[in-house]
């Protein structure tokens, strides 16, 4: 199921952008995911099972702002507070991982989700750790981008 | 207010999301940012339907549902999961529960707004309190034909009015025009391809956000088969090609009960005008009948004694003008008002022609009848 990590990972997101946002993002090649002093937001959720690890959705602070607005149907200008657009990408990135989770569900590898959190900077790199296996994965709209960063124990340490 | 639907999500936006959805519709939406908050507020108001998210902090979906179904009070409350959680054991771990429906992010709200409406029922905000809507009021007009020339006959025909009229060619592009604004009236034509025209109808019938349009059919004079099956089927009336402007503007009108007072009553200088159009006619006259004893009364009421029956834009006396100015004169005699008649010198000759106007005495313009008003009384015998 791991093995089909791209698949499921690209038709989370495609599914979920065009159904919640009206927008069709498309795969695009992957970059080091380094943030050069622009303002980023990333929303994370963590899922805890048979496969254990954490998944950061993560764009420009501009772009977000642009998502909230687009998932609420307000003109940017309307999106002011932060905590709008924190949890509006909290909430991305939990249906994206729920959609993700229960495929992996479904082919037995079970797991639950946990809360949504969300992490703001100019200059944070998610990195993994030596135990850590990571994926990153980038998709673009107009010129947009996002980064979809999966962060996973190997099964071997996984909980049973 | 309508039923009361309960949001129970840790997601703000979700929560938003929700009660826009649920906006156009005579309901109050609740919000609840867990499981305890939820129980909370279902104890306090009694929801006539929930819609629980599964991951929350301090108390999630599974527990919150736990405990509401164990409470006899709340039980009969139905529920619909609204959750990113779709997995296969998830689901029947929470059918379990009795649950009414599994609604799985993202989702579609539209689609959110149809699966609640098979539960509870849900009637558009202006089907429970209609606004008062005027003639002169920009209204929204689809119209779906794919023969663009109608499109352009029905703009040009409307021209004189402030409605807006948009025209789609397709039964998709229809469906799109109806997103987040939903126009006023639609025109749906029945000569569509393969009787879409009338499925775009049964398809807006059944949505519970365009159920409350009027919808009119458009068919050609000839074609009464598909004009009764569009009866039958209840549209809310048929307008036939070719486009008559007066027929138009008359069926819309109807369709939405506009007020069309103000078209012909205006106030003036202390008084009241009634003007005819140089359009007037006996659907003109009855529209005008409608309106004639309520508005007058109201300006009684509102302290006028005094009104002039505007005919400058007529050219000829006819049956209806005349059976209608009676009318006005004598609602003007019985309520005690004064009235001054405005028209030209070749329609006050004409009257004299008739015995039942041979004693109306014109004034060529308003501000002569102003004057006449001002200095006598012109009431008749």
């Amino acid at each position: 199921m791991i093995a089909d990590l791209d698949e499921l990972v690209t038709a989370a997101v495609t599914g979920l952008f065009s159904t919640m946002l009206h927008m069709q993002m498309a795969p695009v090649p992957v970059e080091p995911s380094v943030v050069n002093g622009e303002p980023h937001v990333a929303g994370a959720v963590g899922f805890i099972g048979r496969l254990t690890g954490v998944v950061y959705v993560h764009t420009t602070a501009a772009f977000a702002r642009r998502l909230t607005a687009t998932l609420l149907h307000l003109d940017d200008s309307k999106v002011q507070a932060e905590e709008m657009i924190n949890d509006a990408m909290g909430e991305i990135a939990n249906m994206l991982v729920g959609q993700i989770k229960s495929r992996l569900s479904d082919g037995g590898i079970r797991c639950v989700l946990t809360i949504p959190s969300v992490v703001r900077g100019s200059q944070f790199r998610i990195e993994a750790t030596s135990s850590t296996e990571g994926r990153l994965f980038a998709f673009e709209t107009q010129g947009k981008r996002i980064f979809v960063q999966f962060l996973f124990q190997p099964s071997g340490q996984t909980q049973n | 207010m309508g039923p009361k639907i309960l949001t129970v999500d840790d997601s703000k936006t979700i929560r938003m999301l929700v009660a826009r959805a649920f906006r156009p519709f005579a309901c109050e939406v609740l919000e609840a940012a867990d499981g305890v908050e939820g129980l909370t507020v279902a104890q306090r108001e009694r929801p006539d339907i929930i819609l629980l998210d599964l991951t929350m902090p301090i108390m999630d979906g599974v527990e919150m549902l736990t405990r509401l179904k164990a409470d006899p009070d709340l039980r009969p409350i139905p529920v619909v999961m609204l959750t990113a959680e779709s997995g296969r054991d998830t689901v029947l771990r929470i059918a379990k529960f009795g649950v009414r429906d599994y609604l799985v992010k993202p989702f579609k709200v539209e689609l959110m707004v149809e699966r609640v409406s098979r539960i509870i029922e849900l009637k558009a905000r202006n089907e429970v309190h209609p606004r008062v809507r005027r003639f002169g009021d920009a209204l929204q007009i689809l119209v779906v034909d794919d023969h663009p020339a109608i499109v352009e006959q029905i703009q040009a025909s409307l021209a004189g009015t402030p409605w807006k009229v948009s025209g789609v060619s397709q039964t998709g592009q229809a469906v799109d025009s109806c997103g987040p604004t939903l126009p006023d009236i639609i025109l749906i034509s029945l000569s569509l391809p393969e009787g879409s025209g009338f499925a775009l109808f049964q398809m807006f019938q059944s949505s519970v956000r365009t159920k409350a349009v009027p919808i009119l059919a458009l068919s050609v004079k000839t074609a009464t088969e598909e004009q009764t099956r569009a009866q039958q089927l209840g549209f809310t009336g048929l307008v036939t090609k070719p486009i008559d402007s007066a027929d138009l503007q008359l069926k819309i009108t109807r369709a939405l009960s506009l007020d069309t007072s103000h078209n012909y009553f205006q106030r003036r200088d202390h008084l009241l005008v009634l003007t005819l159009p140089a359009n007037f006619n006996q659907l003109v006259a009855n529209d005008i009948c409608l309106h004639l004893r309520p508005k007058v009364c109201e300006a009684v009421d509102a302290g006028l004694s005094r009104l002039v029956l505007d005919l400058s834009q007529l050219k000829a006396a006819d049956a209806t003008l005349i059976k209608l100015g009676l009318q006005v004169i004598q609602l003007c005699a019985g309520l005690g008002i004064r009235y001054g008649l405005v028209g030209s010198a070749a329609l006050g000759q004409e009257c004299k022609n008739h015995e039942e106007t041979r004693d109306w005495q014109f004034s060529s313009s308003f501000e002569e009848a102003l004057a006449v008003l001002n200095g006598k009384t012109l009431t008749m015998a």
